[in-house]
């Protein structure tokens, strides 16, 4: 397997938000979005897309979508308390296993990005787990300016990013 | 090379993990004085009352020793170091040379001497022993006292609690979690706790045990009062164990002395976790800080300098996260600083919907930070604290709910959001 990676490209995000419902529903139980507003556990995005900046500079409302970035040494694998955190050795995926999770939020202490949320409804903690059932995530293939992009962690070059 | 690990803890098993990334031809032998295979001492409170079964308290899969081709020995204490022979002896007589040694004895909890010891319902909480100790005596008991208002003595109250029991919290100062939050914020606890009827006795100490043929039947305070209980849980803290390194060359002051590289005064003995002093960057003074997180942080930095892949710690951070009676919250560093007037102090508070956050800034760097109520995006606040960022030019908005990951992009330099993206 191929270690892989989404990537939002800033220039091109609208801040539409059509990532977070993707997700939603790809994380609901139906996976379908008419139902998944119904279901008894309201299902939420593990993407979630932030405002840069909102005054001043060329670029007025510049917008990322976020998502957990599966870090080499990723700190909430190493807070989390009950080893529920795991970095899969064949993927680089970093997933958290729920029936460990015991809500302690250690991993959201740690998180730099923000990027890992409470899921108050099944009081666990829950980020983005690059939709294991998809070849491609719901978020990328939800896009519609090619924004999001999947692709191989050791492609991505720094200095390709215009912020 | 012959690696020898003393400790079936966090510390231990990071220190692991990270050899056995780069090295799988070292032959690792790990020591634990408990009988029990790998666990988290941090679950124990969630076993307690229930909320998970033992066998979550498993912290990695049961293979993992096998797997990470390394020879566990446990119920072996080890109780001599030679440092010039490099090797450790073992109380059942046992010799284990070593190349490189990673002490990672962790810590014991603390016994104040006016308690007397081997009473039946006096208990800590510390180990998987302890806690079915407790959870046999639960059974029996109406009345519980929990001795301490750290972190283990709040984990411990709200546990006892959800097992039905009435619980009273005896604390010295006049707060709960006085290391982790100050005044104000632990006033909202104490309010909380007690809507789950735990009772927090403030500026009290418990003065007697009262006993009747060994069993526990009353606690006495200083303040004269008398509570009957059956249970009392002493949570008075922690002392790490460096019963090992006496009579040797190896420093210590609290802890076993480190550098950056979790080396110890002894250049092929390592030290990591709650038996380890470490840089505390918000305080820039040596000390142990006796935390989970930072002890699996410690471990790893240890692991890969035992097998020469230099790497060095930037220090630690007190951090912690509880989650008990509904209220979550989230500590890093210096939270109620003693010379006030050196320091900037930003406060939130919201008394209506239990929701506090403070932030404690010295030359425009955050220090420390309270989250009460309303954790999201800590870490964003957290890494912070760890680039030892200047803030000036956002400090308003850092109270703010809207504060987050893609508003620190805006504000910092594009180095922030290229370790974003390539991470």
């Amino acid at each position: 397997m191929s270690m892989k990676q989404i990537i939002c490209r800033i220039e091109k995000c609208l801040g539409c938000r059509s990532c977070e419902l993707a997700c939603a529903v790809e994380h609901s139980q139906s996976k379908r979005p008419v139902d998944a507003m119904h279901e008894p556990v309201f299902p939420k995005p593990r993407i979630r897309v932030e405002l840069i900046d909102e005054k001043g500079g060329a670029h007025r409302y510049r917008t990322l979508a976020l998502q957990c970035r599966h870090c080499e040494d990723a700190p909430c694998a190493q807070a989390c308390i009950s080893g529920g955190i795991c970095k899969d050795e064949n993927t680089g995926d970093v997933r958290i296993n729920p029936e460990k999770c015991v809500a302690c939020w250690s991993c959201i202490m740690v998180c730099p990005f923000g990027a890992i949320v409470k899921h108050e409804g099944l009081h666990r903690a829950m980020k983005c787990d690059h939709c294991p059932d998809r070849e491609t995530p719901a978020c990328v293939d939800a896009c519609p300016t090619d924004a999001l992009i999947y692709c191989e962690r050791d492609k991505i070059k720094i200095g390709d990013f215009i912020l | 090379m012959n690696i020898l690990i003393i400790g079936n803890s966090a510390a231990g098993t990071a220190a692991i993990e990270a050899i056995r990334r780069y090295d799988q031809k070292s032959f690792i032998i790990q020591l634990s004085d408990e009988p029990h295979p790998l666990y988290s001492r941090c679950l124990l409170s969630y076993y307690l009352s229930d909320a998970i079964s033992k066998k979550a308290l498993q912290y990695r899969d049961t293979d993992f020793h096998e797997k990470m081709q390394v020879q566990l020995h446990v119920g072996q204490r080890a109780v001599e170091l030679d440092t010039n022979q490099q090797q450790v002896m073992c109380n059942d007589g046992s010799v284990y040379p070593f190349d490189r040694l990673l002490i990672s004895t962790g810590s014991s909890a603390k016994l104040p001497d006016n308690i007397p010891k081997g009473i039946e319902g006096v208990c800590v909480l510390r180990t998987i022993d302890d806690v079915e100790i407790i959870r046999k005596k639960v059974k029996q008991a109406k009345n519980a006292v929990v001795l301490g208002g750290g972190l283990i003595g709040m984990k411990a109250a709200c546990a006892l609690s959800e097992c039905g029991l009435e619980i009273k919290v005896v604390v010295r100062s006049n707060r709960v979690l006085s290391q982790m939050i100050d005044t104000e914020a632990s006033q909202f606890y104490i309010k909380r706790l007690l809507e789950s009827k735990i009772e927090v006795l403030k500026q009290t100490d418990v003065s007697e045990i009262q006993s009747k043929k060994n069993k526990l039947m009353a606690v006495k305070t200083d303040q004269g009062q008398v509570i009957p209980c059956e249970l009392l849980i002493v949570a008075k803290g922690v002392q790490p164990n460096t019963e090992l390194i006496q009579g040797t060359d190896i420093k210590k002051r609290r802890g076993i002395e480190t550098n950056p590289f979790m080396q110890t005064s002894h250049k092929n003995i390592f030290a990591a976790g709650d038996v380890a002093e470490t840089f505390d960057i918000t305080t820039e003074e040596y000390a142990v800080n006796a935390l989970w997180t930072c002890a699996v942080q410690q471990g790893r930095i240890a692991g890969l300098n035992m097998i020469d892949k230099t790497s060095a710690y930037d220090g630690t951070i007190g951090m912690n996260s509880l989650n008990v009676c509904g209220l979550p919250l989230i500590s890093y560093g210096i939270t109620s600083p003693k010379n006030e007037s050196t320091y900037q102090i930003l406060v939130l508070e919201k008394r209506e919907s239990a929701i506090y956050k403070k932030i404690v800034l010295k030359d425009h760097r955050i220090k420390g930070i309270i989250l009460l109520g309303k954790i999201d995006n800590a870490g964003v606040l957290l890494s912070l604290i760890q680039r030892k960022a200047d803030v000036s030019s956002f400090e308003d908005e850092l109270l703010s709910d809207q504060f987050n990951f893609s508003k620190l992009v805006g504000y910092s330099d594009p180095s922030v959001f290229e370790k974003y993206q390539k991470c």
